[in-house]
């Protein structure tokens, strides 16, 4: 079985044993992952931005770009594979959201998006079990379906689990 | 001394490397003229039989739907605009140093060409936000060449990559630049500054190269297109489009401010659009 691999703006959901969810070099993206312990799928979902108000075409196109709409859009399919709709009972990880090495209002979109997707699960009432967010690099990340391990990798930094 | 050593080695891959071709050449001579018009690039793509037959193939594929297919130079070069001829001269040209695997960077194959490329479109879109007219098209072509030096000083890098990123870490090192330094004398905007030379590149063109990580020290008739692909690049490394262990390790010019009006929604729509346009011209220019 080969890899599920999601680019920007991508969510997907499976069940199939053995493989991996995978996401490539996220930037100031963030990757939300979702494990359903009792249907033991796993989800994720490549967030470019926090806010679908400012292009809502695109969140049309691609809901899984902004957070609030990516994440509804993940719980949603995960839905289908017999997931609580309302995502309860599921472990939640997040990698991602880096920024620029300075401080600046216009270019921190990673701490913006880190902060809309911790308010959307904070209202659905979903609990962060792992995290590995911001700083200024940007991050390669799998998550194995039979075991809820993610793998990140950083060139120059090399690998690590959460 | 193993330092300038390593220096003159550089300075030979540099001499060493593959040149433009000379309609290449003359393409960004010409487009870096700030009157000419899209006659000019017609006229020396019609000289140009493999140029010509490179882009009826691009305008004629799938990334660009057109209704009836298109058989002259002077609707193919209409169609796709000038950044289109210009990186397509580009990419044939020089594709050789666009795909090379950065190893001293670990960066893999054809990264440098999708940074490059990303690069390019963001500093076009970035040009939208310019507080006085500044050619977009420029913002492209220097886009796609701003970070060439990286072919050449890869090579030199060797396995030098956890060091530099654990330098800037502990503060020993103020960026990736002055982790180059240290470790091979010369920084990638300094070596892509010299093959720009070797180039006979324009001048505006070889500011960029140099400057474009500190876009304040380029001249002033040059700095805001300067500036504009300083922004791309780091738009670029944001959205995920970098070239390895060096991405996001430089600063912020803030003094863009004076050129550009940046805001949150204005960047985040700046992503938006770039996303969307680099899916379609990855699959145009088929590089990879
Ligand atoms: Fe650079
Ligand atoms: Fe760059």
């Amino acid at each position: 079985m080969s890899d599920l691999i999601l680019g920007v703006g991508d969510f997907a959901a499976t069940r199939t044993a053995g493989i991996q969810v995978k996401t490539f070099a996220l930037g100031s993206c963030v990757a939300v992952m979702l494990l359903d312990p009792a249907t033991r799928t796993v989800g994720m979902v490549h967030v470019a931005l926090p806010d679908s108000a400012i292009n809502a075409q695109k969140s049309r196109e691609k809901p899984g770009y902004f957070a609030d709409t990516g994440i509804p859009a993940l719980l949603n399919i995960m839905a289908g594979y017999g997931c609580t709709g309302n995502g309860r009972g599921m472990i939640v990880k997040l990698a991602g959201g880096a920024s620029i090495m300075d401080d600046n209002e216009t270019f921190n979109i990673g701490k913006r998006n880190q902060a809309a997707i911790k308010n959307i699960l904070r209202a659905q009432g979903l609990e962060v079990v792992a995290e590995d967010l911001g700083e200024n690099y940007s991050r390669t990340v799998s998550i194995s379906v039979d075991t809820g391990q993610v793998t990140i990798f950083c060139p120059g930094r090399g690998q690590w689990h959460i | 001394m193993a330092q300038s050593k390593g220096k003159e080695d550089i300075l030979r891959a540099i001499r060493e490397a593959p040149l433009l071709s000379p309609n290449t050449s003359l393409l960004l001579q010409k487009t870096s003229e700030p009157d000419h018009d899209l006659q000019d690039v017609i006229r020396i793509v019609k000289f140009d039989s493999v140029l010509t037959a490179r882009l009826l193939r691009i305008v004629n594929s799938a990334a660009f739907s057109t209704v009836h297919p298109i058989t002259s130079v002077d609707r193919a070069v209409a169609y796709l605009g000038e950044k289109m001829v210009v990186g397509a001269a580009l990419a044939d040209s020089v594709s050789r140093l666009f795909l090379k695997p950065l190893s001293g960077y670990e960066g893999g194959r054809g990264e440098l060409w999708r940074h490059d490329l990303f690069t390019a479109l963001a500093a076009r879109e970035i040009v939208r936000t310019s507080r006085s007219a500044l050619s977009a098209d420029l913002a492209f072509t220097g886009g796609l060449l701003h970070d060439i030096g990286k072919a050449i000083l890869s090579d030199f890098l060797h396995d030098t990559s956890r060091v530099a990123v654990a330098g800037i870490e502990n503060g020993e090192l103020v960026d990736y630049l002055a982790a180059e330094q240290e470790s091979a004398g010369l920084t990638h905007a300094e070596v892509g500054h010299e093959l720009a030379k070797h180039w006979k590149l324009p001048a505006s063109l070889q500011e960029v190269i140099l400057h474009h990580h500190h876009p304040g020290q380029a001249g002033e008739s040059v700095r805001a297109l300067v500036y504009a692909v300083h922004l791309g690049d780091i738009v670029a490394m944001m959205a995920g489009c970098g070239t390895g262990s060096d991405t996001m390790q430089y600063h912020l010019d803030v003094g863009y401010e004076r050129y550009f009006d940046l805001t949150p929604d204005a960047l985040a729509l700046v992503l938006v659009a770039v996303q969307e346009e680099f899916v379609k011209a990855e699959e145009a220019f088929a590089l990879a």
